[in-house]
């Protein structure tokens, strides 16, 4: 049965619904209310996390880690309910909690204006007016959270399972509808989901016990966790609480390992198989030193359509987000899901390269396409850039170029990164010998100009502010907008090229 | 010596790695702190004895090509909103024109008096400089040295003024997209008008710019400082081009600046990855305030070459030796320190690559 998360706008009646589907199945019932209460008991300043929102344009540091904490508060509290069986939650933005869970009934209301309106006058007692002001200043309010806290655009329809249109639907209806929906297969929890259920859990965990520790409350960590590995990334000025962070993890029930890397961002590398024996491997280790960057893997496995198809029962049994197979952890009990893939598409060893040399940012399997992608990494979508490997390898070298590019538009669409291919990679990024060779005509030309200018300065001047100048005012202003920033292109190009020969950029 | 160059300064090694040093440092603070760093440059010209409206019309050429080269990459970061940089450049383009002519008129003696010739300009330059700068760095270290406590209540620039003015509904009114808010014409007016003119006056049409979308227009500061540097390129070229048109650009500094800068503003980005953002404010505000100190200490000079003060004219080279010393050492400080955290950084990233792997003994797991 299903987590059904219904995403109610203050004044509406998303209550109501929710206390009419809990009277109809017994399911245990949250509120956003509730929760921010107990977040609010824990320290999680979220009243100024809101009214900063509101008010001002820029968020502090220090309130977007409050952001952090509070999504990992309320996810690591639904996630502890929803492990012991079914609940309802209802709440601003609340279908756009635990992503990637494909056991959750994402429910979204459309209640008539009107009746939040008289809803407003009944419970503040405000004039109509009045009322619909406060109405609609709230709802540009609610707006600017979810597009703070989720990046999201909570008009999106995409993001419902299911819509009620409550103009000519009376609440009971919607609830017997609902009770209906909760019922479909498609909502039944699978091993994949409840792994993702249980990565989600762990990771809230082990953010909130970095926040309460005093060695590592207030760091900028990014924290992920799948199949019982904690990663950690944390930004290189805060080097000395490494050690503290895998102290404070080390007896956070469920977790098995912790892996801690010092990294100022991270890039995303999607594929379908690595391998740590390629030069594209090199190549984005390189780029990851160079930026001091940790690096995520993220297996791709396209579902029918876009490339083999993992068989039913590979679909029931293969987790939608997995850690690598060497790393599987059995604590000496063999797991029930024993049909766990022979071939992680060389993942485990990739990773294991990465945490050798020091940039690892943790690794996991995505079964689908762009949505599954856009979901499993959207709560820790801080990456500088996105390489997109080789993907889509069954089918034609031009079907591969255009669902390449399609994934990639709408990944730097959602995530707002940087995406290039793999093959991009050396020419934006590298030092090789097209760009030796570049940097070197680029250089050429540049002495060119430089002598060019200084050898003739006198007839220059006189062009720039003398008789001749006065001749050809027109001329020479348009030659000197026209030249400048042909110097100027010239020379960050040499600039840019020498920089990043010696790993600067 | 030619007749046009008295425009013009002689430009021998010593200057050149001068301007080539001022080029560096201003390239090292504007990528440090996201301006263009005239604000160092423009006075560090000034002090090595080029006029003052020489200076600032070289070095909005310089801006030009380097906004030129820059916004290509925020574009692409999706942080330019072109709509409302076309209104604002609009608008610009008076303020502009505004200052190129001020700073013509008294550059060729407006001020009467018998006045050496620019030292009006100079005058004028370098008191819109003082007057504006020490607004900015005051405001910014006011923000910094708050208790961390208020700080957080605060949270952030306010959004008071854009709320307020918000209010008025002033009609037509111009929805952008990509900044997402709605900005009446008649406020986006003065604040283009604004920005011209100091643009175009002392070359840092940027610290209005950009403070005036966040706070006056809402707009995201990441989108803000996209747009700015966007905007930056065509108030540049049109600052150029009417410069250039009245012969005040001197294309030998600006390509002396490029080869410091360039160079420089790569490194000030890479500083400001590793440093965090209080510090940085910290910084920027000190710096400004020395190099407003340092243009203030060369206001007499101006003066008394006007006929307004009566002082010694063997004081100029104290004057203009304590100014550059000034100068100087605030960027000289400033830029030392970035670079003392870039390669304190460059060097951790090479030395102290690590992921640290802690495996839990089968015995003491909680599954």
């Amino acid at each position: 049965m299903p987590i059904v998360l219904i995403s109610s706008s203050p004044h509406g009646v998303g209550k109501e619904l929710a206390r009419e589907l809990e009277r109809k199945t017994g399911w245990p019932m949250f509120s956003r209310e509730q929760l921010v209460e107990q977040a609010h008991d824990q320290g999680i300043k979220l009243s100024r996390l809101e009214t900063s929102i509101v008010k001002s344009p820029v968020i502090p540091e220090k309130l977007a880690r409050e952001k952090e904490l509070y999504l990992a508060f309320v996810t690591a509290k639904l996630c502890e309910n929803a492990r012991e069986g079914n609940l309802i939650y209802y709440g601003r933005a609340g279908h756009l909690l635990l992503p990637g869970v494909s056991h959750r009934l994402r429910v979204g209301l459309g209640v008539p204006r009107q009746m939040r309106v008289d809803n407003v006058v009944h419970d503040l007692r405000l004039p109509p007016e009045k009322a619909a002001e406060y109405i609609d200043q709230l709802d540009g309010d609610i707006e600017k959270w979810v597009h703070f806290v989720h990046r999201q655009d909570a008009r999106d329809p995409v993001q419902y399972d299911i819509f009620f249109n409550l103009q000519n639907m009376s609440l009971a209806n919607a609830a017997v509808l609902l009770c209906d929906t909760a019922e479909l297969p498609d909502f039944r929890p699978t091993p994949a989901s409840t792994k993702r259920l249980d990565d989600l859990y762990l990771a809230a965990r082990a953010q909130l016990r970095l926040s309460e520790d005093e060695h590592t409350r207030g760091l900028d960590l990014g924290v992920r966790a799948v199949g019982g590995v904690v990663t950690v990334t944390y930004m290189p000025r805060q080097e000395a609480a490494a050690q503290s962070i895998s102290q404070v993890l080390q007896d956070l029930e469920g977790c098995q390992e912790n892996v801690c890397t010092m990294a100022e961002t991270n890039l995303l590398w999607i594929q379908e198989a690595f391998d740590p024996n390629t030069e594209n491997f090199k190549q984005i280790t390189r780029l990851a030193q160079r930026w001091g960057a940790a690096v995520e893997l993220l297996r791709l496995v396209p579902r029918s359509g876009d490339a083999p198809v993992p068989t039913a029962s590979q679909a029931q049994e293969e987790p939608r987000s997995q850690k690598p197979v060497k790393q599987v952890y059995t604590g000496g009990v063999e797991d029930d899901d024993t049909e766990a893939p022979a071939d992680d598409g060389g993942l485990a060893d990739t990773q294991e390269e990465l945490v050798a040399i020091g940039r690892s940012a943790g690794g996991f399997t995505v079964v689908g396409g762009t949505h599954e992608i856009i979901e499993a990494v959207e709560g820790n979508s801080h990456y500088s850039l996105v390489i997109l490997g080789n993907l889509f390898l069954d089918k034609a070298a031009e079907t591969r170029k255009r669902q390449t590019r399609e994934l990639g538009l709408s990944i730097r669409d959602r995530l707002k990164a940087a995406v290039i291919t793999i093959d991009e990679l050396q020419s934006r990024f590298m030092f090789g010998k097209k760009q030796a060779l570049k940097a070197l005509v680029y250089a050429a030309a540049l002495v060119c100009l430089y002598t060019a200018v200084f050898h003739f300065q006198d007839p220059i001047l006189n062009l720039l502010g003398g008789e001749l100048h006065a001749k050809w005012k027109w001329a020479v202003a348009i030659t000197v907008v026209v030249f400048v920033p042909l110097v100027a292109y010239t020379y960050s190009t040499v600039t840019g090229l020498l920089l990043k020969l010696i790993d600067i950029d | 010596m030619h007749h046009f160059l008295v425009n013009f300064i002689q430009i021998d090694v010593g200057i050149a790695l001068q301007v080539v040093l001022l080029g560096f440092i201003g390239g090292v603070l504007s990528g440090f702190i996201g301006s263009g760093g005239a604000f160092f440059m423009t006075p560090g010209m000034m002090n090595l004895g080029v006029e003052g409206v020489v200076a600032v019309a070289s070095n909005i050429t310089h801006k030009f090509g380097k906004a030129m080269v820059g916004s290509r990459k925020h574009g692409e970061a999706g942080n330019v909103d072109k709509k409302l940089a076309v209104c604002v450049l609009i608008t610009a383009i008076f303020g502009i024109q505004l200052a190129v002519w001020i700073n013509s008129f008294l550059f060729k003696g407006g001020a009467g008096h018998g006045a050496a010739k620019g030292a009006g300009a100079n005058l004028y330059i370098s008191l819109v400089f003082v007057c504006i700068l020490l607004v900015v760095a005051l405001s910014m270290l006011r923000d910094v040295l708050r208790p961390s406590g208020e700080g957080e209540e605060g949270s952030g620039p306010s959004r008071k003024i854009a709320d307020f003015l918000a209010r008025f509904n002033l009609p037509p009114m111009i929805h952008f997209k990509v900044a997402d808010t709605k900005v009446s014409v008649w406020i986006l007016a003065p604040v283009g008008i604004a920005t011209g003119y100091l643009a175009g006056t002392i070359g840092v049409g940027g610290f209005i710019g950009v403070p005036a979308m966040i706070y006056v227009f809402g707009v995201p500061t990441a989108v803000a400082t996209g747009t700015e540097l966007y905007l930056a390129m065509f108030m540049g070229a049109y600052g150029a081009l009417s410069y250039a048109f009245q012969g005040f650009v001197d294309i030998r500094l600006t390509m002396l600046l490029y080869l410091g800068s360039l160079l420089g503003i790569y490194l000030g980005v890479y500083g400001v990855k590793v440093v965090n953002e209080r510090y940085i404010r910290l910084v920027t505000s000190v710096i400004i305030i020395l190099c407003v100190l340092s243009r203030g200490i060369a206001i007499p000079m101006y003066l008394r070459q006007l006929g307004y003060l009566a002082i010694d004219p063997g004081w100029d080279k104290y004057f203009n030796l304590v100014s550059k010393f000034f100068l100087f050492a605030s960027g000289s400080t400033g830029t030392l320190l970035i670079l003392y955290h870039v390669i304190r950084a460059y060097r951790q990233r090479r030395g102290i690559q690590k992921s640290l792997r802690v495996i839990k003994p089968v015995s003491t797991q909680t599954v």
